[in-house]
């Protein structure tokens, strides 16, 4: 069988490549040099690029208090939503009377998106007074279906022999699941890690709504309020979107293969 | 049933204090709040007094004499219907990224490294890209002679909802491309093999033999776009914030300014009951139309 070239594949996929690219260099090369809304044309090539954008973010907006919530809020997200995910899908595992109601649940659970309660959510919030404190923040997160499942799917393929053997030399359930299950399923937590930091870091509806002083803002909240300020700060502007960026690529480019597999597995979350 | 030993209580009682954290999270921020949100819906509730009983009085003047509330929802059908848009670009992009091309693994990073963005800084990027005066395209479309008058895109009743759409295509596209491309790699080769020797040219084959098992992926990538439309608030907020004058309000969008800008939480849970049955009609339909497919693709994870 004769091969077609491949050179127009190559020339479609660099076009496509560009298209996704160039919204990135436009606001990196913004940030280096600021934009003069006078001047046209706009200058493809940055001309006399510095980083004093990058530091006069750190005078604008407290970035740093920005930086922590953001950090505190995906940590508790982080290590609660594993904990949690990993408890219940254990429990899942075992047979126990109801456990066909409690998936029930659970799957009718996963048709109600997060959106969809946001009013009275927020009431909740407030009568727990939660409300600009950083559990508030990260409750609702704090345990996410999909997870659950994949922590279960993995549980599962654990050779039940190996679970009798441990039960028989007298292990408690709290050390089977430290001791057995969670070593064998690191990609499983790799996948809740992964998914319940970007849920969280990302998170941008939640926040507006709870946080109601600036000393408790998220970085995403903190953008879309620099947002609002005034002109002349175009390129600080776009300084802080690429800090903000920066750390979420970062951890993608490295991380991509286990990136790309936990957040299609989350495929259904949305 | 024989009677349960202690041991087996113990076990048992151990089995729900392992699911108490994950059920009371759910109760707390899905299960009560949909039902709280259906009662409140029916009330008229101010934040001092105690709610008062009001019937189907919100929804009457939803239904009747709210023009904001038809233009979210024909905006949220307009941004749903653009999935199909996406979705036919993804998979021209994963066929392309499936074939045996030089570095196609750095094509599936590149295209994919949108998704996982904070929306809010897509938003404003792309709020710069469409920028009057100094944005990257309108300066494309004017050095290419596409237009001869700079656009304002986000400020222009018609251009508003393009635009918006635009964006949430390019950030969606390399997700959708992923999700196809491994429904692709699921496919057999032997059956192209089969159809190349009985002569099936490759308009054919892809006719007959990569769409109809790429089902389940294309299926998924639908049901995803619908629920996006339904919840893409980051985007619409930083890009627009619903204007000009609601030309990219949705139904969510529409219910945060209901809410928190305007103080009519009773008001913004009856469009949220309207949001959530209308998004739960849609997955239903779509689920009968694909015979039952969503349950197999949840099976399979």
């Amino acid at each position: 069988m004769k091969r077609a070239p491949t050179w127009p594949v190559h020339v479609a996929l660099v076009g496509v490549s560009l298209v996704m690219l160039g919204p990135f260099y436009w606001v990196l090369k913004t940030s280096l040099t600021g934009e003069n809304i006078f001047a046209y044309p706009p200058a493809l090539l940055p001309v006399a690029p510095h980083v004093f954008y990058y530091v006069d973010v750190w005078y604008y907006i407290p970035f740093v208090r920005f930086l922590l919530n953001s950090a505190i809020v995906s940590t508790i997200v982080v290590l609660a939503s594993t904990a949690f995910n990993a408890m219940a899908a254990y429990a899942l595992t075992q047979p126990f009377r109801g456990k066909r109601a409690v998936i029930l649940l659970l799957l009718s659970c996963m048709l109600i998106p997060f959106q969809a309660t946001i009013v009275p959510a927020y009431l909740i919030t407030k009568e727990l007074g939660l409300l600009n404190s950083h559990l508030g923040l990260a409750l609702p997160l704090c345990s996410t279906i999909i997870c659950i499942f994949v922590f279960k799917a993995s549980f599962d393929a654990v050779p039940r022999s190996l679970l009798d053997a441990a039960r028989l030399d007298g292990l408690p359930e709290w050390r089977i699941i430290l001791l057995i299950m969670l070593p064998l399923s690191t990609s499983a937590i790799a996948t809740n890690v992964i998914l319940s930091f970007i849920w969280s870091w990302n998170n941008f509806l939640w926040p507006l709504i709870v946080v109601r002083n600036e000393a408790m803002q998220t970085l995403p909240l903190g953008l879309s309020t620099f947002l609002s300020y005034l002109e002349n700060t175009t390129g600080a502007l776009y300084a802080f979107c690429v800090m903000v960026l920066a750390p979420g690529l970062l951890l993608f480019l490295l991380e991509q293969r286990r990136f790309i597999q936990g957040l299609t597995s989350g495929a259904t979350k949305g | 049933m024989t009677r349960r030993s202690p041991r087996g209580l113990r076990r048992e009682l151990v089995v729900w204090l392992f699911l108490l954290p994950s059920l009371g999270i759910f109760l707390l921020y899905r299960i009560l709040p949909l039902v709280w949100n259906g009662v409140l819906s029916l009330q008229k509730w101010s934040p001092f007094g105690t709610p008062r009983w009001a019937g189907l009085y919100h929804y009457e003047e939803m239904f009747l004499y709210d023009d904001v509330f038809w233009t979210s929802l024909w905006n949220t059908v307009v941004f749903m219907s653009s999935s199909p848009i996406a979705i036919a670009l993804a998979l021209a992009l994963a066929l392309l990224v499936h074939a045996p091309v030089r570095g196609r693994a750095t094509y599936r990073t590149l295209i994919f490294l949108s998704y996982p963005l904070m929306t809010v800084a897509v938003g404003i990027i792309w709020r710069w890209l469409y920028d009057e005066k100094v944005g990257l395209l309108n300066y494309l479309l004017l050095s290419l002679g596409l237009t001869t008058r700079r656009i304002a895109f986000l400020d222009s009743f018609e251009w508003a909802m393009p635009s918006v759409i635009a964006a949430a295509v390019w950030q969606i596209l390399g997700f959708f491309m992923i999700i196809l491309l491994a429904g692709l790699q699921t496919i057999p080769s032997e059956l192209y093999e089969a159809a190349a020797i009985d002569g099936a040219d490759p308009r054919q084959r892809l006719l007959r033999i990569t769409l109809p098992l790429l089902r389940p992926s294309i299926f998924l990538c639908l049901m995803i776009g619908i629920i996006n439309s339904f919840t893409s608030f980051d985007l619409i907020y930083v890009m627009t914030r619903g204007g000009p004058n609601y030309a990219t309000e949705l139904l969510i969008t529409y219910i945060y300014r209901a809410a928190f800008v305007l103080s009519k939480l009773d008001y913004a849970a009856a469009l949220t009951v309207v949001l959530f049955l209308f998004l739960v009609a849609l997955t239903w339909l779509a689920n009968r139309a694909a015979g039952g497919e969503a349950g197999a693709v949840e099976a399979a994870e």
